[in-house]
C-alpha cells in the first residue's frame, strides 16, 4: 500500500523509507529498505522485510528491535505511528532467541538459547523448563563478573562446554519422561551427557583451584555478587546482554518450595536437576566461604560431600528403571538370590540367619585412669551382640571377664593414623557413673574395620547381624585407603594428581581455611567420624540433608547489600532474607536491628534519589539509599520474597507472573 | 414385690452387664477360655481389697488393681495350656508369693532384662508398702507365656501426691502413656500435661518428649534409683508453640519488641511457626549470651559467651570473636538430654537457680561428663532449654505438639457433650488401642473368631446405646449400663471416665453374657467376670471418691448406697456393709480359694441383695447372680 507514486515517480502518499538492518545488532549488518507509512502495521513491515530479503529460512523467531529506545516491536498490530517510529529509527530484524553461555550452580558451562525479548522472568522460566528445574521463580540470572586476570591466560584449560542450543522445547507441553530423563534430553548422546551433568553432583573440585578462586574476605565483599543480578521485568536485550555472553544461573531467593515432595514422589524421581543444582550451589557457597560455618559443621558437610560423590561415582544414582520394570524386578530378584546363595555358601542358610556373628580376637586395650602409667595390654576380647568383654587370656574366656561393656549408646571415635600403622578405636561408654573411656588397638586395617563397624552398630543398638555390617566394613576400608592416598607418602604431596585420581583429597571437601588449619591426615579421621552418621543415606537423601544443614546455618539465605540509612553518615550492610531485613554494622558484622516482612506495611522506591523507604507496623519507618547495588535489586528482592511467600501448595507449579512483576517491577515496567 | 423385685433384677442385670463389660474390656480376647480369666480377675480384686485394708491408701490400691488387671489381661492371652496350669495353681496355692514377687516375675518373665525388671520392682516397692504381706496376691502369672513384649510397671506420681502404677510395654511412647493417664484421671487433657522425670540425687528433671519410648528411658535407671516419674502440667513443654515470638523474636528489637511480642496475634504466630517448623529444615531460634558454666569437677562457675546453633552449643574462646569461624564447640546434642537443674545454687554453688544440665541419658550419678550451665533469669533459661530441644528434636517437637493439641481438642469437645456421649467418642481411641497393642503381640489364636464376635457385639452395643437406655433390661446388659451410669448419681467425674473406659469394649458384655448363659460349668467364682475396670475408677484427681468409695468397684458403689438403698432395701436384707466387708476379706484371703471370691467385695454387697430374688431374674442372669451370691456367702463365711 505504502509507496504509491505518480507516473513521474513522486510519492503521493505520505510514505517514507525505513531502513531495517537484518541480523543482530551490528553496524555492518546488511540492511533492507522499505517504503512505509505511519499507518503501516508492524506485521506488514515484517512481511515486507522477509520478502525483500528473499531468502528461504524460518523467520518465525525474528522480530524488530528498536535500538534507540531499547525496545522490541512485538505488537504486530500496532502501527509505526503508535510506536512512534520515524525514519531515523535504527531497527534491527533479528532472532528473539539467542545463544548464551550459562554458568550453572555446579559451575559447569552450558550453551543454550534464551529469549532476548521476553522479560527475564519468563526467559528464566523457559530455561528452567528446558533444564527441568521446577519453581523457576526461585532462580535468576547474574552477569558474569568481568575477568581481571587476562595476563595469566596461559594454562586455562579448555573446559567442556555442554550444548543445548539445538534443543527446542514444544511450548505448553509438560516434558515427558523417556528413559528416565525428560524426553528432550534423550535425543542424542550429547544431550544425554548434558542431562547427567545437570542431574548428578560433580566431583569435588581440585583443592588448588579452590584456593585460587576468589573468596569474600569481608561483608562488603559479599555485597559484590548481588550487584550483578539482572532485572526480572526487562528482557536480556534491554539489559545489554549480547548473544554469546556468559551469564550465571543461580538460586536467587532462598525460599525453596516443596523441596522434599512427600513419599509418592521421591525427589530423585521428580526433579533431580533442581535438587542437584541446589546442592551444588550450597556446596560452593560453603567451599568458597560465602557462608561461614563452624569446624564441626564443616566436617558434616565434608562427610556428606564425600558420601554423595561416592554414590554418584558408583552410579547408584537411582538409575531409572528400564522400560520394562517387570524384567528389572526379575533381575533384582535373581541377583538377590545369587547374593544369598553365595553369601551363605559356606554355612547353613538357617545358621547364618539365626546366629549373631561374634568377633573374638587378641587386641590391645588401654584404659586411661588417673595415676596410671600402664599402657596398652594384650587381652582376649570377645564382642558379642552389643557387648564387649575382655579376658586376661583366651583360656579364661569361659569364665568371668575382667570387664564387660555394653556399647549401646556409646560414642565411637576413630583414632587412626594409616601411615603410622595406628588403628585405635576410642570408646566412650556411658554408665550410670559417667562415661568410661577405653581404647582398642587393632593390628591392621582389616581387623580395625571389622571391629570398628561392630562398635558403630552396637552404639546404635544393632548387632553385627545387621544387614549394614558388611557395607560398614567396606566403607571404613574405603575411607582408610583414601587416607593412605590422600596424605600418605613421606613425599607428602598432598595435592598430587594421583590423590584426586585415586579417590578423594579431603582438601577438596572443605573450605580453604580448614585446609590451612588441618593437615589432611587430621582431616580424614574427622570426616570419617562424621561420615558414620550419614553413611546409610541415599543420594537424594544425602543431598537433601546437605541442603538442610546449609539452611540451618545462622547466616543462611542472607543477601547482603551495602546501603546508607537515612540520617546515618556511614555505610552499613542491609541483609535481606526470606522473612526479614537485617541491619548490620559494616565494620563489626553485628546485627543492629531486624525487621520482619510480616510486620511490613508497604515499601516505596524513589527512583530519582535511589532511595527505598519501608513502613512497618506501629509507624516504624526506615529509609535507605543503596550503595553497592541499584535500588531495584533491593526492591526486587523484597518484592520477590513477598511473592514467594504467597505460593501455596495447592496451586502447584502455576505462577502468577503478573503478581511477581507487579511486586518486583519498577516504574518503567508499567 | 413383683415390681420391686423386677426393679432389683433389672438393676442387677445392669450391674452384671457392667461387670461383664468391664471384665471384657480388660481382656476381651481372653474370653474363649472363660475359666482362666475369672480367677485372675478375682485376684486382682482381692489385691485391691487387701491393700486397702492394710494400707488405707485407696488410691494406690486401686492402682494396684488396675495394674494387676492389666497384667492379668495381658498374660491371659497366652496359651491355654498355661492358663489351665495357672488355674490349677491358683486353686492350690495362693499364698506364697508376694505381690512384688509376682509382679517382678511378671515383668522379668516378660522377657525384660534384669535391670529393667529391677526397676519395675523398685518402683513397686515405693508404691506399695504392704504388698508383700498379701498372700492372695501371688498371681499365677509366673509361667509367662511366650511374651514378645517386655513390660514394665511404672509408678507415676500425680500432682496431688498420690501415685498410680501403670503397665508400660516396650513399644509405648510417652504420648501413649499420657493418653493412658488421661483416661485414668479425667484431667482436661490439655497440651501441658507431661511425663516428667526427676533425679533427686542429681537434682535434675526434664519432660519426656512425647515421642520418646518410655521403657527405653527407664531402662537407663539403676536398680536402686530414687528417680521418679511425675504426671503434671508444665507450660514450658510447648511454650514455643503458644508464643513463638518469645523464642524467635526476642532480643531482636530491644524494647519495643517486648510490647509487640505480647501483642502478636494468632495469625502471625501461626505464620511464624510455619516459617520455623514447616520449611525444608526447621529454624533453631537464634540464641546467644553469657552463661555460667560449671567447671568440670570443680565448684567454680565460669562465665562464657555461648551460642546456640542447629549443630550444637558453641562458645567464644577467649580473645576471639563470635563469628562462625572462631567458635569452639561446647557440646552436640546427639548423645545428651537436656534437664532443668533445681536448687543448684545450694547444691553446686551456682550463681543463680536457673540452671540447665546436659548429660548422657545413661549417666545417673555425678560425673565430670555432666555439663552444668546457669542462666541469669528464668526467661533465658526457658529460651535455652526450648532452643536446645528444638535443635535436638527438630520437627518432631512440632508434630508432637500437634498431636497433643488434637488430643486435647477431642477431649474437651467430648467432655462438653456430657458423660453419656463421652463414652461413645472415647471408644475409637480406646478401642483400637487395646485392640492393637495387646492383641497384636499376644493373642495366640482365638483372635479371629473372637474378634469377629467382638465386632458384632460392639456394633450391637453401640446401636443399642444409641437407641436409648430405656430398652435395656435383663436381656441386654449393655443397654442398661449406659443409662445407669449417669443416673447412678455418681460423682460427676467418675461416670465420664468409667464410661469411656468401658466403652472401649462395649462388645464384651454380650460375649460374656453369651458364655455365661451358655451354662458354663465354671465354678461361680471363676465365672464372675471380674470387673477389671478398676483402673478407671482410681481417679487420682477425683477428690470426691475417698478411699472408701474406691474400694468397691467404684462404678457401683459410690452412688448406689443412696439410691439403691431405697429400692433394694425394702426387699433385701440390707446389703452387707459394703466397705467393711472388704476389710475382713483380706485376712481370710490367706485362706486362699475363697479369697478369690472375696475380692469382689465391692460388688458382692449388692449381689447379696439379689439372693432374695434369684427366681425373678432371667436365666442367664440368674445364674450369674446366684454364682455371685454363693461366692459372696462363701467369702462372708470366711470372713466371719
Amino acid at each position: 500500500m505504502a509507496g504509491m507514486k505518480t507516473a513521474s515517480g513522486d510519492y503521493i502518499d505520505s510514505s517514507w523509507e525505513l531502513r531495517v538492518f537484518v541480523g543482530e545488532e551490528d553496524p555492518e549488518a546488511e540492511s533492507v529498505t522499505l517504503r512505509v507509512t505511519g499507518e503501516s502495521h508492524i506485521g506488514g513491515v515484517l512481511l515486507k522485510i522477509v520478502e525483500q530479503i528473499n531468502r528461504k529460512q524460518d523467520w518465525s523467531d525474528h522480530a524488530i528491535w528498536w535500538e534507540q529506545k531499547r525496545q522490541w516491536l512485538l505488537q504486530t498490530h500496532w502501527t509505526l505511528d503508535k510506536y512512534g517510529i520515524l525514519a531515523d529509527a535504527r531497527l534491527f530484524f533479528g532472532p528473539q532467541h539467542r545463544p548464551v553461555i550459562l554458568r550453572l550452580p555446579n559451575r559447569r558451562a552450558l550453551r543454550l538459547r534464551a529469549s532476548f525479548s521476553q522479560p527475564l522472568f519468563q526467559a528464566v522460566a523457559a530455561i528452567c523448563r528446558l533444564l527441568s528445574i521446577r519453581h523457576p521463580e526461585e532462580l535468576s540470572l547474574l552477569r558474569a563478573p568481568e575477568k581481571k586476570e587476562k595476563k595469566k591466560k596461559e594454562k586455562e584449560p579448555e573446559e567442556e562446554l555442554y550444548d543445548l542450543s539445538k534443543v527446542v522445547l514444544a511450548g505448553g507441553v509438560a516434558p515427558a519422561l523417556f528413559r528416565g530423563m525428560p524426553a528432550h534430553f534423550s535425543d542424542s548422546a550429547q544431550t544425554e551427557a548434558c542431562y547427567h551433568m545437570l542431574s548428578r553432583p560433580q566431583p569435588p573440585p581440585d583443592p588448588l583451584l579452590l584456593q585460587r578462586l576468589p573468596r569474600p574476605s569481608s561483608l562488603s565483599d559479599k555485597t559484590q555478587l548481588h550487584s550483578r543480578w539482572l532485572d526480572s521485568s526487562r528482557c536480556l536485550m534491554q539489559q545489554g546482554i549480547k548473544a554469546g555472553d556468559a551469564l550465571w544461573l543461580r538460586f536467587k531467593y532462598y525460599s525453596f518450595f516443596d523441596l522434599d515432595p512427600k513419599p509418592p514422589l521421591p525427589p530423585l524421581q521428580t526433579d533431580p536437576v533442581r535438587l542437584t543444582q541446589l546442592y551444588e550451589q550450597a556446596r560452593w557457597d560453603l567451599l568458597l566461604e560465602e557462608i561461614d560455618c563452624t569446624e564441626e559443621e564443616m566436617m558434616v558437610f565434608a562427610a556428606l560431600q564425600y558420601h554423595i560423590n561416592k554414590l554418584s561415582q558408583s552410579g547408584e544414582v537411582g538409575e531409572p528403571a528400564g522400560t520394562d520394570p517387570g524384567l528389572d524386578d526379575l533381575d533384582v530378584a535373581l541377583s538377590n538370590l545369587e547374593v544369598k546363595l553365595e553369601g551363605s555358601a559356606p554355612t547353613d542358610v538357617l545358621d547364618s540367619l539365626t546366629t549373631i556373628p561374634e568377633l573374638k580376637d587378641h587386641l590391645r586395650i588401654f584404659r586411661p585412669r588417673k595415676l596410671t602409667l600402664k599402657g596398652y595390654r594384650q587381652h582376649w576380647v570377645v564382642f558379642k551382640e552389643t557387648t564387649l568383654s575382655y579376658y586376661k587370656s583366651q583360656d579364661e574366656a569361659p569364665g568371668d571377664p575382667i570387664q564387660q561393656l555394653n556399647l549401646k549408646g556409646c560414642e565411637v571415635v576413630p583414632d587412626v593414623n594409616v601411615s603410622g600403622q595406628k588403628f585405635c578405636i576410642k570408646l566412650l561408654v556411658p554408665s550410670p557413673e559417667g562415661m568410661s573411656e577405653i581404647y582398642l588397638r587393632c593390628q591392621d586395617e582389616q581387623q580395625y574395620a571389622r571391629w570398628m563397624a561392630g562398635c558403630r552398630l552396637a552404639s546404635k543398638g544393632r548387632t553385627m547381624a545387621d544387614s549394614s555390617y558388611t557395607s560398614e566394613v567396606q566403607a571404613i576400608l574405603a575411607f582408610l585407603s583414601l587416607q593412605r592416598t590422600g596424605s600418605g607418602g613421606p613425599g607428602n604431596h598432598p595435592h598430587g594428581p594421583d590423590a584426586s585420581a585415586e579417590g578423594l583429597n579431603p582438601y577438596g571437601l572443605v573450605a580453604p581455611r580448614f585446609q590451612r588449619k588441618f593437615k589432611a591426615k587430621q582431616l580424614t579421621p574427622r570426616i570419617l567420624e562424621a561420615h558414620q552418621n550419614v553413611a546409610q543415606l541415599s543420594l537424594a537423601e544425602a543431598q537433601l540433608r546437605f541442603i538442610q544443614a546449609w539452611q540451618s546455618l545462622p547466616d543462611f539465605g542472607i543477601s547482603y547489600v551495602m546501603v546508607r540509612f537515612k540520617g546515618s553518615r556511614k555505610d552499613e550492610i542491609l541483609g535481606i532474607a526470606n522473612n526479614r531485613l537485617i541491619r548490620i554494622d559494616l565494620a563489626v558484622g553485628d546485627v543492629v536491628k531486624t525487621w520482619r516482612f510480616s510486620n511490613m506495611r508497604q515499601w516505596n522506591v524513589n527512583w530519582d534519589i535511589r532511595q527505598v523507604a519501608i513502613e512497618f507496623d506501629e509507624h516504624i519507618n526506615v529509609a535507605f539509599s543503596c550503595v553497592s547495588a541499584s535500588c531495584r535489586i533491593v526492591h526486587e528482592y523484597i518484592g520477590g520474597y513477598i511473592f514467594l511467600s504467597t505460593r501455596e501448595r495447592a496451586r502447584g507449579e502455576e505462577l502468577d507472573e503478573d503478581l511477581f512483576l507487579q511486586l518486583t517491577g519498577g516504574h518503567e515496567a508499567f | 414385690m413383683g415390681e420391686s423385685s423386677e426393679d432389683i433384677d433389672q438393676m442387677f442385670s445392669t450391674l452384671l452387664g457392667e461387670m461383664d463389660l468391664l471384665t471384657q474390656s480388660l481382656g476381651v480376647d481372653t474370653l474363649p477360655p472363660p475359666d482362666p480369666n475369672p480367677p485372675r480377675a478375682e485376684f486382682n480384686y482381692s489385691v485391691g481389697f487387701k491393700d486397702l485394708n492394710e494400707s488405707l491408701n485407696a488410691l494406690e490400691d486401686q492402682d494396684l488393681d488396675a495394674l494387676m488387671a492389666d497384667l492379668v489381661a495381658d498374660i491371659s492371652e497366652a496359651e491355654q495350656r498355661t492358663i489351665q496350669a495357672q488355674k490349677e495353681s491358683l486353686q492350690n496355692q495362693h499364698h506364697s508369693a508376694s505381690l512384688q514377687a509376682s509382679i517382678f516375675s511378671g515383668a522379668a518373665s516378660l522377657g525384660y532384662g534384669t535391670n529393667v525388671a529391677a526397676t519395675g520392682i523398685s518402683q513397686y516397692e515405693d508404691d506399695l508398702p504392704p504388698p508383700p504381706a498379701d498372700p492372695v496376691l501371688d498371681l499365677p502369672l509366673p509361667p509367662p507365656p511366650p511374651e514378645p513384649l517386655s513390660q514394665l510397671v511404672v509408678k507415676v506420681h500425680m500432682n496431688d501426691n498420690s501415685t498410680k502404677s501403670l503397665m508400660v510395654d516396650e513399644r509405648q511412647l510417652a504420648r501413649d502413656v499420657l493418653d493412658n493417664l488421661f483416661e485414668k484421671t479425667h484431667c482436661d487433657c490439655n497440651v501441658d500435661w507431661c511425663l516428667y522425670e526427676i533425679y533427686p540425687e542429681l537434682q535434675i528433671e526434664r519432660f519426656f518428649e512425647d515421642h520418646e519410648n518410655v521403657v527405653e528411658v527407664l531402662s537407663d535407671w539403676t536398680r536402686d534409683t530414687e528417680n521418679k516419674i511425675l504426671f503434671l502440667e508444665k507450660e514450658e513443654k510447648y511454650a514455643v508453640f503458644k508464643n513463638p515470638q518469645n523464642f524467635y523474636l526476642d532480643n531482636r528489637g530491644k524494647k519495643e519488641s517486648k510490647e509487640t511480642n505480647e501483642k502478636m496475634n494468632a495469625k502471625n504466630k501461626e505464620s511464624l511457626l510455619e516459617e520455623s517448623f514447616c520449611g525444608t529444615s526447621i529454624i533453631v531460634p537464634e540464641l546467644e549470651g553469657a552463661l555460667y558454666l560449671k567447671e568440670d569437677g570443680k565448684k567454680s562457675w565460669k562465665r562464657r559467651y555461648f551460642l546456640l546453633r542447629a549443630s550444637g552449643i558453641y562458645y567464644v574462646p577467649k580473645g576471639k570473636t563470635k563469628t562462625s569461624r572462631d567458635l569452639a564447640c561446647f557440646i552436640q546434642f546427639e548423645n545428651v538430654n537436656i534437664y532443668y537443674g533445681t536448687q543448684h545454687k545450694m547444691k553446686y554453688k551456682a550463681p543463680t537457680d536457673y540452671c540447665f544440665v546436659l548429660k548422657h541419658p545413661q549417666i545417673q550419678k555425678e560425673s565430670q561428663y555432666i555439663k552444668y550451665l546457669c542462666c541469669d533469669d528464668t526467661r533465658t533459661l526457658n529460651q535455652w532449654v526450648m532452643g536446645i530441644r528444638i535443635a535436638k528434636y527438630g520437627k518432631t517437637l512440632y508434630d508432637n505438639y500437634q498431636r497433643a493439641v488434637a488430643k486435647a481438642g477431642l477431649a474437651s469437645r467430648w467432655t462438653n457433650l456430657g458423660t453419656v456421649n463421652a463414652a461413645a467418642p472415647a471408644q475409637p481411641s480406646t478401642g483400637p488401642k487395646t485392640g492393637t497393642t495387646q492383641p497384636n503381640g499376644q493373642i495366640p489364636q482365638a483372635t479371629h473368631s473372637v474378634s469377629a464376635v467382638l465386632q458384632e457385639a460392639q456394633r450391637h452395643a453401640e446401636t443399642s446405646k444409641d437407641k436409648k437406655p430405656a430398652l435395656g433390661n435383663h436381656h441386654d446388659p449393655a443397654v442398661p449400663r449406659a443409662p445407669h451410669a449417669p443416673k447412678s448419681s455418681l460423682p460427676p467425674p467418675p461416670p465420664v471416665r468409667r464410661s469411656s473406659d468401658t466403652s472401649g469394649s462395649p462388645a464384651t458384655p454380650l460375649k460374656a453374657k453369651g458364655t455365661g448363659g451358655g451354662g458354663l460349668p465354671a465354678p461361680p467364682d471363676d465365672f464372675l467376670p471380674p470387673p477389671p475396670p478398676p483402673p478407671p475408677l482410681d481417679d487420682p484427681e477425683l477428690p470426691p471418691p475417698p478411699p472408701d468409695f474406691m474400694e468397691p468397684p467404684p462404678d457401683f458403689v459410690p452412688p448406689p448406697p443412696p439410691s439403691y438403698a431405697g429400692i433394694a432395701g425394702s426387699e433385701l436384707p440390707p446389703p452387707p456393709p459394703p466397705p467393711p466387708a472388704p476389710a475382713p476379706a483380706p485376712v481370710p484371703d490367706s485362706a486362699r480359694p475363697p479369697p478369690a471370691v472375696a475380692k469382689r467385695p465391692p460388688v458382692p454387697p449388692k449381689r447379696q441383695e439379689n439372693p432374695g430374688h434369684p427366681g425373678g431374674a432371667g436365666g442367664g442372669e440368674q445364674d450369674f447372680m446366684s454364682d455371685l451370691m454363693k461366692a459372696l456367702q462363701k467369702k462372708r463365711g470366711n470372713v466371719s
